[in-house]
């Protein structure tokens, strides 16, 4: 009113409107990856492949096929085992790593520093990497454990656990900051009163670190064990699948028949069934986590 | 007494040792790969398969990889990939920025319908088998011509870029009070210069992490150029060293492998603090 | 200088209603004190006034200018908050001179602005920490810095949010002098938000008590000091809190505490329970006036806060809190006779304990009728 003339308007419509403007260019991008999220959904439903440019309407043909297909049952059995497996060993080292970086002794201060390191390098270098080391001639692994050259690391039956210590390598530090962040947050008066009581250490652990720390565990848990359900890179780096399907995961198993195979319906079908596998687990333990959140609180407060 | 009581603090004599030790034994584990691809990097090609701690070192594989020696050696060229990944990354990160930063004020600031289902499926990024969208976007880029190109690679590395920015500096607006945006508007600024003036300034940290951990995934993603590009990346370049077939280049490899790993390290190293926010889009407080 | 008018301004959030059809009008110049609990919308009706808040119903208007739907920014209101909101990555300085350089309140040159922020940095007793950021100063600074911000700029209203609870007693009382020469120097119009009566009484031309998004009561500090329209009034005002005892109104007489108290009613009162209401400044111990009410009574706690004294007295089957200066003071366990003029003792409808009645007048007078909140 410096003037004393009406200044101007903004009508309420538009007022509500402005957090809609700011979030236009994110839908359009989301928008840009529904739409061919919506169409690998359709190409389920198609016999489309690079050899039958016109497809047709098959209907579920596809998912019956898959579903009395072993090939399918197997790169579903491989990803589960892969992923719990990977996960629950990523998850007690990850715990125990934090608890004893925790002690904040001297080494573990400088070892901190570099627990990340893996976790930054390309999980295709780890893979890389590790693919030297397992090689059984000229390996640095089977020299050093002298193992000879007919040891294997990534034979028909090691393949797969071999999967699961390279993961475990690069993700590992990944759940132990998560948690190691956890450990630190925590109060400190009850471990200080504890302590006085003269509590053993694991009755504490278990008793009143464990309860409080189950929402940073689990968080690392959900991000860990989506992404083991979705292992493509070391996997394909290591193994290509192999030997023969030993450690063909699910995306694995749809690169080669999408992008190998130019079957894009058979991919997108292994793709979807997947996607659908994440988002039942996802929705359990984002529940799961809710509820520790929860408690948590409950147990600070 | 013991200055902080812990579990594990009181017994500094056994308890104290053994989890020292425990940690050597880890670190040394998790140390070896790294260090071993350091060795196998400095290695002539004479002794990359021959010997093991023992070599002459040389930095000759560091200079053929980044030089035309190397391309007319293996037909790998590395020094393009290095520069078409930061191309890519720094353009995907760019992209999130611009969008993603509205959207995450938006989200953090105002309560509005709609705005959950956004991030949620947002967030749905992160988590969706990729395959499940590249596949189709394989067949939609072969068609729009985008398939090889920067503008392509750049829009399906929002899959990997875009839910980083967005729920981290999500959570970094929540944090910040509301008022001192209304304290800029009573000062006579408009919403647009209150943001610049004081929201942008406060969440540049948040910016920062956000920005150089999603640059980190993206050079670290190596499915999207595998599959939707010829020319590659930094990360399907490097095992085009282990020669599918033909004559394979260890000390190629890991040297490559040294320096494709280089960046996202020094990164990581300088946003440590934010890295466990980053990590967990924003569900753990570092 | 500026003349507000607010209409039926609602605000809600989600299912709770933080302000509920407020209507008021501040003059021109006029120093306006909201007074209330916390939690009864305050800091909401504040905002509302600034259009920091989307409110659901009702309309803002400085000079005659509806302003319902104008940003804030071209509103020419200055507020500052309880939160203090001072830009951390700012200094001092910069915060001060942030209102300046908007280029909406004014234009300044650079010689302008310092000299502004040099005197209004006097005058708030923050001139030695320019360059410090808000982290580096305490919070009576900061709190200081942030009135600074609103006081150095020109603006047709100024909207104060608690501006000195965090300061220090003796601080607080220096600045509130300071604040009402501010105003009634520079004749600014200036609506103070606040919890604290003595504030409020010191300060206000006008005071509105807020109670759960309402206005309870508007008026000077006299008027609602002398006649509260309810008991929740007459609570809000007074540390320690006004004496409400249980009365009966019977055979022409009022009687309380067990006959310690027992008055000719006033013409118009009805026969029942009523309460009544007694500040404890009111009652004097010792001296007895002649015409007061004489009230007998032990001492059962005396305590000493600074210049005054503060008894208990033990009163019938109940007590009372009497505040007096030192030179009155009575031993415990002594007993003491109080006195108080009869228009003094406040009469207000009977209710349950906790429950609010309204002010039907005095021991002396019954209002004829009981006024409604002008709303």
């Amino acid at each position: 009113m410096v003037g004393g003339h009406q200044p101007p308007t903004v009508s309420r419509a538009r007022r509500q409107f402005r957090p809609y403007l700011l979030s236009i260019p994110a839908t359009v991008v989301l928008i840009g990856i529904l739409y061919p999220f919506a169409l690998g959904v359709y190409y389920t439903f198609l016999n489309y492949s690079a050899t039958n440019p016109a497809p047709k309407f098959v209907g579920l043909q596809n998912y019956i096929y898959v579903f009395t297909d072993a090939a399918f049952w197997n790169s579903a059995r491989v990803t589960v085992t892969f992923a719990i497996a990977a996960t629950l060993l990523e998850t007690v080292l990850g715990i125990g790593i934090a608890l004893l970086l925790n002690r904040s002794s001297l080494i573990g201060k400088i070892f901190e520093k570099v627990l990340i390191l893996p976790l930054m390098i390309a999980p295709v270098i780890a893979a890389v990497m590790w693919k030297l080391m397992f090689n059984p001639q000229f390996g640095v692994l089977n020299y050093m454990f002298g193992l000879g050259s007919t040891f294997d690391f990534l034979n028909a039956d090691r393949a797969l656990w071999s999967v699961v210590l390279v993961d475990a390598w690069i993700y590992t530090p990944f759940v132990a900051i998560l948690v190691l962040a956890g450990v630190r947050s925590l109060p400190k008066e009850p471990f200080e009163a504890s302590a006085v009581d003269g509590a053993n250490w694991f009755y504490v652990f278990r008793r009143l670190m464990l309860p409080m720390m189950w929402p940073y565990i689990l968080v690392a848990v959900i991000f860990r064990f989506m992404d083991c359900l979705k292992i493509f890179d070391i996997i394909y780096v290591l193994t290509s699948g192999g030997p023969g399907d030993a450690t063909k995961s699910m995306q694995v198993g749809a690169y080669i028949q999408s992008v190998l195979n130019f079957n894009y319906s058979m991919g997108s079908t292994y793709m979807f069934l997947l996607w659908i596998i994440i988002y039942v687990v996802a929705n359990q333990l984002v529940k799961l986590l809710n509820k520790a959140q929860a408690r948590a609180a409950g147990s600070e407060g | 007494m013991a200055k902080e009581l812990m579990p594990g603090q009181k017994r500094v004599t056994t308890g104290g040792i053994l989890g020292d030790l425990a940690l050597v034994g880890w670190f040394a584990f998790s140390l070896f790969p790294v260090l071993w691809m350091f060795l196998l990097a400095l290695k002539t090609p004479a002794e990359q398969t021959t010997t093991f701690f023992q070599f002459s070192p040389t930095l000759d594989n560091f200079i053929t990889v980044l030089t035309d020696r190397g391309r007319t050696l293996t037909g790998v060229d590395f020094k393009s990939a290095i520069l078409l990944s930061v191309l890519n990354c720094a353009g995907a990160v760019l992209v999130s920025l611009v969008i993603g930063i509205p959207a995450a004020y938006a989200a953090g600031r105002f309560k509005f319908k709609g705005s959950d289902s956004l991030m949620f499926n947002i967030l749905s990024f992160r988590f969706a088998p990729e395959l499940m969208v590249i596949i189709p976007v394989f067949v939609i880029f072969n068609r729009i011509g985008l398939f090889d190109t920067p503008v392509g690679m750049i829009w399906v590395l929002q899959l990997v870029t875009m839910p980083l920015v967005v729920w981290i500096l999500r959570s970094y607006f929540q944090d910040m009070p509301e008022e001192l945006e209304q304290a800029a508007l009573l000062d006579g600024y408009t919403r647009k210069r209150a943001f610049l003036m004081v929201a942008l300034p406060l969440v540049r940290p948040g910016i920062a992490a956000s920005a150089l951990l999603s640059f980190i995934f993206a050079w670290n993603n190596y499915m999207f150029p595998l599959i939707l590009t010829n020319a590659g990346s930094i990360t399907v370049t490097i095992t085009k060293f282990l020669g599918g077939g033909g004559q394979a280049y260890y000390n190629l490899t890991a040297a490559a492998g040294v320096l494709g790993a280089l960046p996202p390290f020094i990164l990581a190293l300088t946003i440590q603090r934010y890295l466990v926010q980053g990590l967990s889009f924003g569900a753990v407080k570092g | 200088m500026g003349t507000l008018s607010v209409r039926g301004i609602t605000k809600k959030y989600g299912s709770l209603t933080a302000i509920d059809h407020l209507d008021f009008d501040v003059h021109d110049g006029e120093f306006f004190v909201i007074l209330g609990p916390s939690g009864a919308g305050k800091t909401t009706t504040l905002k509302s006034v600034a259009g920091l808040v989307d409110m659901e119903e009702g309309s803002v208007a400085v000079n005659g200018i509806d302003l319902t739907m104008v940003e804030p920014y071209h509103r020419n209101i200055a507020m500052a908050f309880e939160s203090y909101a001072l830009y951390p990555n700012k200094t001092v300085r910069q915060n001060l001179a942030s209102p300046l350089k908007s280029g909406r309140t004014g234009h300044y040159s650079a010689d302008e602005i310092e000299q502004r922020i040099l005197t209004v940095t006097k005058t708030l007793g923050i001139d030695q920490l320019l360059d410090r950021f808000p982290r580096e100063v305490s919070n009576g600074q900061r709190q200081r810095t942030a009135l600074g911000r609103v006081l150095i700029r020109p603006a047709d209203i100024y909207l104060l949010d608690e501006p000195l609870s965090h300061l220090d007693a003796k601080l607080r009382a220096t600045m509130r002098a300071e604040l009402k020469a501010i105003a009634q120097n520079s004749n600014t119009t200036t609506i103070y938000v606040t919890h604290d009566y003595q504030e409020a009484l010191a300060l206000a031309d006008r005071i509105a008590v807020l109670r759960h998004g309402k206005f309870v009561q508007i008026g000077t500090p006299v008027e609602i000091w002398r006649e509260p329209i309810d008991s929740f009034v007459a609570k809000s005002l007074g540390q320690p809190e006004i004496n409400l005892i249980d009365a009966v109104v019977a055979n022409g007489r009022i009687t309380a505490l067990a006959g310690a108290i027992d008055i000719p009613k006033p013409d118009g009162l009805s026969e029942g329970k009523v309460r009544l209401g007694l500040r404890p400044s009111e009652l004097v111990p010792g001296v007895q006036v002649p015409g007061h009410v004489q009230i007998k009574g032990t001492v059962r706690i005396s305590e000493r806060l600074g210049r005054d004294i503060e008894l208990e007295v033990s009163v019938g089957d109940g007590h009372l809190i009497v505040v007096t200066d030192s030179s009155k003071a009575v031993a415990e366990r002594d007993d003491v006779v109080l006195s108080i003029d009869v228009p003094q003792i406040h009469v207000f409808a009977g209710g349950d304990p906790g429950q609010d009645t309204a002010r039907l007048g005095s021991a002396q007078q019954i209002s004829p009728v009981t006024k409604e909140v002008e709303q």
